[in-house]
């Protein structure tokens, strides 16, 4: 077995353009920088571009490769142009719905973890796919990014309550109590249940030998969060807030990591085709990058200065 | 009160078990606010999240809030007031046992100076006006509203210190009196 080190990281979050791609790619450059061997693996599923944020061209090999023709995920790996990160692309037919099996994936996963020499910063991509879930529930830290709009705290409990839901699932089967969540699920009319909530609250009631179990689950599933594209420091509130709620009603256990402001420096930077972190280093938001980048290495949250 | 339910209430809080008593206030604030008023983060989920679940969010708060402050408010006390090092005992004007402290405008001061509080906060959550509690803590007789509202002031001041409201405008009061009849005597 390989051990786990934490150094597996998946980035999502539900919503479509929250920064997904431009955490992971601004992320990894500064870990490559300090002198750390990265990966990144894009495996967006309605369309990676992973590889823009570094100005260069969509690689020809993909996990299409893995999956078809048994290629190793070094092989599919292409330079960056950073020194020590180098980046894995998937695409839609490999990586779709029912293209991938599940001990596909399973294969996937394993050799992921094999690449444990390096940090495997995963950009899932927008929505709540099971494969994006599986995968996000596969990595060692689950970063989701929010952005401070409604929209995008729809979509991010949408994602998170798929993800501990999926998890549940699993986990109490692999317990021998197979199904049961599904059974509650089916009968939620009868027992009143509207929500994940309800429903973890319904299992305890009823099970509660399972209760445990539950307990343990949602003490393992951690959460870092990321805040991009804030407007004015009172956005900084929306992060603690998440924090928050996601504990207090969902008992899942989040830190929030840091915050990047809203910055034109970023698009453009894409549009000359100079990966951020190179191009806008002494910039406020690169700063805020590395801050953010750091608690995730330590597994620290933010300090928040008052006022 | 045992550590370990003061490690929960700490935790209810979200802030560090060595957190200052101004720290645990904020964070009461924050998430008294959170929890009562609707946002972004709570809308999306505002029908399954349902205002009793909320209450009883609330309720935790409130609860881990008072038991933290009755805490730290007595160990505040024991060290300062009955203790020998302490704040107001060096600033004791007459009597010799320590709990004859004298509440004036600086001792006050040194309170919450001591305890890391600004003015801001002070003024953000009692609503008294920066200048007015500027005004009580340097003594500014002169500037300072009537008698009535004085005492009111005084003593929510000293109910945000965590100090005895009562005692505290009392010992205000009688200062203010004395200037007063000071005053008078002059003119
Ligand atoms: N902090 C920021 N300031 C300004 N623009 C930003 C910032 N972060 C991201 N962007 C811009 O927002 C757009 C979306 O970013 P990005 O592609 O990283 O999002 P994503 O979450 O990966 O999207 P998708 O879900 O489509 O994969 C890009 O044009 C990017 O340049
Ligand atoms: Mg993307």
């Amino acid at each position: 077995m390989v051990e786990k080190e934490g150094k597996i990281w998946a980035i999502g979050g539900g919503k479509g353009g929250t920064g997904k791609s431009f955490v992971t790619s601004a992320m990894g450059t500064y870990i490559a920088g300090k002198g750390k061997r990265v990966i990144l693996i894009d495996i967006d599923i309605g369309g990676a571009n992973l590889h823009s944020f570094f100005g260069i061209s969509r690689p020809k090999k993909s996990l299409t490769d893995f999956f078809e023709a048994g290629a190793s995920l070094n092989k599919l790996a292409v330079k960056t142009g950073i020194d020590n990160m180098s980046l894995i692309t998937g695409d839609i037919h490999s990586l779709a719905s029912d293209n991938i099996k599940f001990t596909q994936k399973l294969k996937l996963f394993r050799h992921i973890m094999k690449l444990n020499k390096h940090y495997v910063i995963i950009d899932l991509g927008a929505g709540s796919h099971n494969n994006t879930i599986d995968t996000f529930l596969m990595a060692d830290k689950k970063i989701v990014i929010l952005e401070p709009e409604i929209t995008s705290v729809e979509n991010m409990y949408h994602f998170i309550k798929n993800a501990l839901f999926r998890k549940l699932r699993m986990s109490l089967r692999e317990y021998g109590f197979k199904d049961i969540v599904e059974q509650m699920w089916e009968r939620r009319e009868e027992y009143n249940i509207k929500s994940l909530r309800e429903l973890m609250d319904c299992i305890r009631d009823n099970f509660s030998y399972v209760g445990d179990i539950i307990d343990k689950e949602l003490s393992d599933f951690k959460l870092y969060l990321i805040l991009n594209k804030i407007r004015s420091s009172d956005d900084i509130l929306i992060g603690s807030s998440m924090k928050s709620i996601l504990m207090k009603y969902l008992g899942v256990d989040t830190k929030f990591v840091g915050f990047v402001e809203y910055d034109d420096s970023v698009w453009r930077s894409m549009r000359e085709r100079r990966p951020f972190m190179l191009n806008y280093s002494l910039s406020r938001s690169a700063k805020e990058v590395e801050v953010f980048t750091e608690n995730l290495l330590k597994g620290k949250e933010i300090k928040l200065s008052r006022n | 009160m045992s550590r370990k339910n003061l490690k929960r209430y700490f935790e209810i809080l979200e802030i560090d078990s060595g957190a200052s008593l101004s720290e645990i206030r904020n964070a009461y604030i924050r998430l008294k606010r959170l929890y009562s008023t609707d946002s972004i983060v709570i809308t999306p989920i505002a029908d399954e999240f349902s205002k009793k679940r909320r209450l009883a969010v609330l309720q935790q708060i409130e609860e881990a809030y008072t038991k933290l402050n009755e805490e730290l408010k007595d160990e505040h006390q024991k060290s300062t007031y009955f203790g020998k090092p302490g704040i107001a005992s060096e600033n004791v004007s007459e009597g010799e046992e320590g709990d004859s402290v004298s509440f004036s405008g600086d001792v006050l001061r040194q309170i919450r100076e001591k305890r890391g509080i600004h003015l801001y906060e002070v003024a953000l959550d009692t609503k008294i006006r920066v200048e007015i509690l500027e005004n009580i803590e340097h003594e500014r007789f002169d500037a300072l509203p009537q008698e009535v509202y004085l005492k009111g002031h005084v003593s929510n001041y000293a109910r945000y210190l965590l100090l005895d409201p009562r005692k505290v405008a009392d010992d205000y009061i009688s200062r203010y009196k004395a200037w007063k009849a000071d005053v008078k005597d002059k003119t």
